[in-house]
């Protein structure tokens, strides 16, 4: 059973501002963060056909999804055992039969093992196995395929998202199929910018007008436990005010595989670090924030819907990714404003609500990992790697 | 008939596939490479594949015949 109360008395400051602009910073936690958690990669109608593909570049690290000629779903690393040259630049597409490096043309099977190399009689004997390309940690999750480029201190996807495995699989998101692609956006913020506003449901009544008129001050967030946090808006009783929300509230048609209590609700899972899987009855999505540089990250995500809908359905999804998108661009801006804050001496520091506690367990989570988010003043560059390291042994100790 | 034989079925099928069909210049050199591990297809004839690879109106078996080169009879001309 998770514990979502919110303690009576708890630290209600952020990381310090330091961490959001120190470039050595970012080389720790695309390492130790982002290289060793689980990402969302695709979902698996992504690739729906034999030889479809889907890539995933992610801190330097590339990874292909496809799907192999008896229909599995492999996951390799996009990368050439020849020289290391990426093996298919596209960002998706089919290769029907084999995969074949454009660099100098050695090919593999869709199992990974290695067909042959090019001008094979300049080399000597090739095992097909041990020329093989490198597996890649996946895990399928209710359609959703996670990768994990490095071992890391997560459980297996199906353990961490156990908490509300029986609530999503109501939602039956592994038959959904994709609507329009993905959808990629480049903010000029540091990756935990993002996050923070993402973490909080105290700005929604002014910075989000159209998720106010639908859901209100039902909105709840439970903080991250055990690396899941969980929000969910009930829709107000009121008609709507605003033209979108008003016609969403009219049309949104109960899902007849939903439960009561589901049917008029909006969900969001956040999954540690960088991940949230959002839940309309019309629609899944998943949005992930990848970090770039410190002042620059790339916000990623897609859209699924149910394979059956009515055309009263496909007019209320279409609703709902307006009032969604309208989301997207408000809190880009707050994540613009809050990451400035992070760079000017005359700001203290967050005083966190109640009602921003979900910021404060993102940032536990990410303090358990590296100590160095404790340190308030900014050590010298050359020296963050080796002051956490040090922290992190004497925590151990 | 065998897995092995439906294998080298489809593989030939991808060899022979007429070229100026979008990604046939791949298909072919993978088809080809198949076959040169299964001992089918000489090196020669596969670096004639290979050179094709990213030309899908490009017909190996015209250019290995233009090259003076006679192809292996899994090319099935």
């Amino acid at each position: 059973m998770r514990d979502t109360r919110i303690p009576n008395d708890w630290d209600r400051r952020g990381l310090p501002g330091w961490t959001y602009h120190s470039p050595a910073m970012l080389e720790l936690e695309k390492e130790q963060i982002f290289r060793t958690h689980w990402q969302i990669a695709c979902h698996v109608s992504d690739i729906p056909g034999i030889g479809d593909f889907q890539t995933f570049d992610l801190c330097g690290e590339r990874a292909i999804i496809l799907r192999d000629r008896d229909g599995a779903v492999q996951a390799y690393h996009n990368t050439c055992r020849h020289r290391g040259s990426r093996l298919v630049a596209a960002d998706s597409g089919n290769c029907p039969g084999a995969l074949i490096c454009p660099f100098h043309g050695w090919v593999y099977n869709l199992d990974g093992t290695l067909r042959g190399a090019a001008r094979p009689e300049s080399f000597p004997p090739m095992d097909k196995h041990v020329f093989a390309l490198k597996s890649l940690e996946m895990e399928l999750w209710q359609g959703y395929v996670f990768v994990r480029f490095r071992p890391g201190p997560q459980p297996a996807v199906a353990e961490l998202m156990r908490p509300v495995a029986d609530e999503a699989a109501a939602y039956r998101m592994q038959d959904h199929l994709p609507t329009d692609g993905f959808w990629t956006e480049t903010s000029p913020v540091n990756w935990k910018s993002v996050r923070d506003v993402d973490n909080e449901g105290y700005h929604v009544t002014i910075a989000h007008p159209g998720l106010q008129d639908l859901y209100g001050a039902s909105y709840v967030d439970e903080p991250f436990v055990d690396g899941v946090s969980r929000s969910v808006g009930h829709y107000t009783p009121s008609k709507g005010r605003r033209w979108a929300v008003r016609n969403y509230k009219a049309l949104s048609d109960p899902q007849p595989f939903l439960p009561d209590h589901l049917h008029k609700s909006w969900l969001y899972y956040g999954i540690f670090p960088n991940t949230v899987i959002a839940i309309t009855p019309e629609t899944s999505l998943f949005y992930q924030e990848l970090p770039i540089a410190t002042n620059k990250s790339v916000v990623r995500s897609a859209t699924y819907r149910n394979p059956v809908e009515t055309r009263q359905q496909r007019l209320a999804r279409y609703l709902a990714s307006r009032i969604d998108r309208e989301t997207v661009a408000e809190d880009i801006q707050l994540t613009i404003w809050s990451n400035d804050s992070m760079a000017t001496d005359s700001f203290e520091g967050f005083y966190l609500s109640d009602l921003e506690y979900g910021v404060r367990s993102h940032h536990d989570h990410l303090r358990a990992l590296l100590p160095i988010y404790n340190r308030e003043s900014r050590p010298p560059e050359a020296e963050v790697r080796t002051v956490n390291h040090a922290l992190a042994q004497d925590r151990g100790a | 008939m065998t897995q092995a034989a439906d294998e080298d079925n489809w593989q030939r099928a991808q060899l022979q596939l007429p070229a100026g069909q979008p990604g046939s210049g791949a298909r072919r050199y993978a088809a080809a490479m198949y076959f040169h591990a299964r001992g089918l297809m000489p090196p020669q004839m596969l670096e004639i594949y290979r050179r094709c690879y990213r030309d899908d109106r490009e017909d190996p078996v015209d250019l290995a015949r233009f090259e003076g080169l006679a192809p292996p009879p899994v090319t099935g001309r």
